[in-house]
């Protein structure tokens, strides 16, 4: 019995074409971006810098030209995302809809939908949020209480969504509510809904997170009302897609490279004659070079049709020890030892305090590894 | 099917069929070697497997290293590992290949060897060697970068002490004085440097993938079928959790070592950095790996798998055996790390893509 069979993934030669242009642009378009920003890595913000992106056909650059993609492989895709990654790039503005919000609308609403917002995905001039957590359901999304009631051609929207990050810069929402009485079957009855956040009804509340940014927010649905076209796919499909999204969110190579900046500051300031710093080092070393292969051989999966819920569950499950381990790394080789106003001081600072979300954001580290046990055969 | 899918499949079914035999480890502990096994090995020629020329299989080192998962998976008690090793590294150096069990002798503390000046006899001591008093011939490796290629059996000026590793096999001490070397193999027969070590610690992570996949396997079968408190262990979320772990973790010793086999060649120039870098890599993750998976295994299986009765420890004490031979895990990491900090932050992330520190 082979638990996890996660197979190396070969990157075509056109990849490394594709990489070469990559690094060149951000180069250029990065030069003035501090390191201290760069710590941010998928965090840091920049409409500016996404619909650049969408010049260079790097934002839903696998999607149909119908929608104006660039129908390049999903390796490509993932050596550009890689590549932004390593840079510390700000790409959060547009990393949402790239990454899940696009694919759905392109699957579910491929007439109505997908036409009207993709293309301007693609230009990197439409973002979106995820509207699943609520006050009383966090990891049981499935307990959500958000409703939408058919009203005519409209459906009306009351409820509440929390930790929803960039709502208050995003153009659209795409929230998980229910569209029926929660029953036995418990991941029954609930529907997607495309909601565009200028609506009436519809109050964005900023939640300072503990780094003292305000990058979560409280959404109310306030009879929200939204028009029957707006519901993505069919009615009551909603946990089918969530669950399907959930394996693209969790496959990305943004699971393991979040504490990137930080790797490389400590490699600037160590000294390779010291067998404590050579030792921590050379482990992590390792631990990226695997966990690469293990997040491309996902992105290989994928590209292959597979469905690799268990592996990308695995991925980010190890990627996030990994995350999680080079902030208190950097304390132990470094803390209180170098200048406070030094980049490494700075860029440890904001990693240490941002770490706690690396476990929790996309899935808990238990519910992941819930998922790998039930995957095994336990529970 | 395509051969190397065959070569593993068929000796995973030698292995399997061996490992019926419940004491056979047990034997092999006792100092018995399992002759009858190993003459089933060498007619299959699974020795050669690692040989990449035409006096082998002519396979690559990707495509034999499956073979050695199995092996570990088994926990097969011959030099079957040592003598393919020893063969890949003679057969680089264009030597013919000899029969019988081999073994190889790594740079190590407690290992001072010295070629006499005419190179024709060698002298010194060489501790842990695997298997060395059943052994026939051996390859050692040498301070100034060289291999020099020894009779072990009935030669003049060998002389074995008997040990054992963690796992309870044969490590031996060798005390050579005036031995006859058969030849020495110059180090710049071979494109890397460290040969015998780097395909030691790169055969040797691969069978720690197998020995660990076999714990994950044993640990999740009793966690359903023990029954505590009137129901399975494996219902209790904090076996559950740490079974998860685990499972991440073996897979991820697998990727480490299936890439670092991948781009593995002893002869061939073009990979000169992409082999210590990936080895390095194998044999940190499948190190880190093992000590978790081993004490996941033990935790799950409670006080019958601290026993004999049961054959946990013919894998997890193998991983403690494995993880410190050819390079222990934090050997390979400091040198991995020292070549990335002299490198410095702007070739780290080439280097992760590109699989290598291009020292060039």
């Amino acid at each position: 019995m082979q638990v996890l069979n996660i197979r190396p993934a070969q990157l075509p030669p056109e990849c490394e074409d594709l990489r070469a242009q990559v690094r060149s642009f951000l180069s250029d378009a990065l030069a003035d971006y501090p390191r201290e920003e760069r710590a941010r890595n998928w965090s840091g913000y920049s409409a500016e810098f996404s619909r650049k992106l969408g010049e260079r056909g790097w934002i839903g650059m696998t999607w149909p030209k119908r929608y104006g993609g660039c129908e390049r492989s999903m390796l490509e895709r993932y050596v550009v995302l890689e590549e932004l990654l390593a840079a510390g790039a700000p790409v959060s503005a547009h990393w949402v809809a790239d990454r899940q919000s696009g694919p759905l609308l392109i699957r579910y609403s491929p007439d109505v939908l997908a036409p009207r917002l993709v293309p301007k995905i693609v230009r990197g001039e439409c973002f979106f949020c995820i509207g699943m957590s609520e006050p009383d359901s966090g990891s049981d999304l499935a307990s959500i209480r958000t409703r939408a009631v058919r009203d005519g051609d409209d459906w009306v929207i009351n409820g509440r969504k929390v930790w929803t990050s960039s709502a208050h810069k995003a153009h659209y929402m795409i929230a998980l509510v229910r569209t029926a009485a929660p029953s036995e079957k418990r991941y029954v009855g609930m529907s997607q809904f495309l909601v565009d956040m200028r609506t009436p009804g519809l109050i964005v509340r900023p939640i300072i997170n503990q780094l003292g940014e305000h990058e979560f927010n409280e959404v109310t649905f306030d009879d929200v009302r939204v028009p029957h076209e707006n519901l993505i796919g069919e009615e009551g499909d909603g946990w089918n897609q969530v669950t399907t999204e959930l394996t693209f969110e969790r496959a990305g190579p943004e699971r393991y490279m979040s504490s990137t900046q930080l790797m490389l500051e400590m490699l600037d300031a160590a000294d390779a004659s010291n067998p404590h710093h050579t030792l921590v080092l050379g482990r992590l070393v390792a631990q990226y070079a695997t966990l690469r292969q293990m997040s491309l051989g996902v992105s290989g999966m994928l590209a292959a049709g597979q469905n690799p819920s268990m592996a990308a569950a695995a991925v980010k499950d190890q990627g996030a020890l990994l995350e999680q381990a080079i902030p208190d790394l950097a304390h132990e080789l470094f803390g209180g030892r170098v200048p406070p106003d030094s980049t490494l001081a700075k860029v440890q600072q904001h990693l240490v305090v941002a770490n706690p979300s690396f476990s929790l954001r996309g899935g808990t580290r238990e519910i992941l590894r819930g998922i790998l046990a039930k995957g095994m055969g336990l529970r | 099917m395509n051969d190397e899918k065959m070569i593993q499949e068929s000796a995973a079914r030698l292995f399997a069929d061996a490992a019926q035999d419940l004491t056979l480890n047990e034997r092999a502990e006792a100092g018995e070697f399992p002759a009858a096994l190993w003459t089933q090995i060498e007619e299959s020629g699974f020795q050669l497997s690692l040989v990449s020329s035409d006096q082998g299989f002519g396979l690559m080192p990707e495509q034999a290293l499956p073979i050695f998962a199995e092996l570990g998976r088994y926990r097969i008690p011959t030099p079957l590992a040592e003598t393919a090793i020893g063969l890949a590294l003679l057969d680089a150096a264009g030597q013919s290949l000899p029969v019988g069990p081999g073994t190889v002798i790594d740079a190590r503390v407690g290992t001072e060897l010295s070629l006499a000046s005419s190179g024709a006899t060698i002298s010194g001591r060489a501790q842990n060697v695997p298997w060395a008093r059943h052994a026939r011939w051996a390859v050692a490796q040498l301070d100034n970068g060289d291999l020099a290629y020894v009779e072990l059996a009935d030669a003049k000026g060998v002389s074995i002490t008997p040990g054992r590793d963690t796992a309870g096999m044969p490590s031996d001490t060798i005390s050579f004085e005036s031995a006859i070397v058969r030849a020495v193999l110059p180090a710049p027969a071979f494109a890397v440097r460290e040969p015998l070590r780097s395909l030691g610690a790169l055969v040797h992570s691969t069978m720690m993938t197998g020995a660990m996949q076999w714990v994950l396997e044993q640990a999740i079968q009793y966690a359903n079928d023990r029954v505590q408190f009137g129901r399975p262990i494996g219902k209790n979320q904090a076996l559950q959790q740490a079974l998860a772990q685990a499972a991440g973790d073996v897979a991820t010793a697998r990727m480490a070592s299936l890439i670092a086999g991948q781009d593995f060649s002893l002869t061939d120039a073009e990979r000169e950095c992409r082999v210590p870098f990936g080895v390095a890599v194998a044999k940190v993750c499948c190190g880190e790996a093992g000590t978790r998976v081993a004490a996941v295994g033990h935790q799950v299986l409670g006080a019958i798998g601290f026993t004999r009765e049961h054959a946990l420890h013919t894998a997890t004490r193998r991983l403690w055996a494995w993880r410190e031979a050819y390079g222990a895990d934090a050997w390979w990491a400091q040198r991995l790390g020292e070549t990335a900090i002299r490198a410095g932050s702007t070739a780290f992330w080439t280097a992760v893509a590109e699989r290598q520190f291009r020292t060039a």
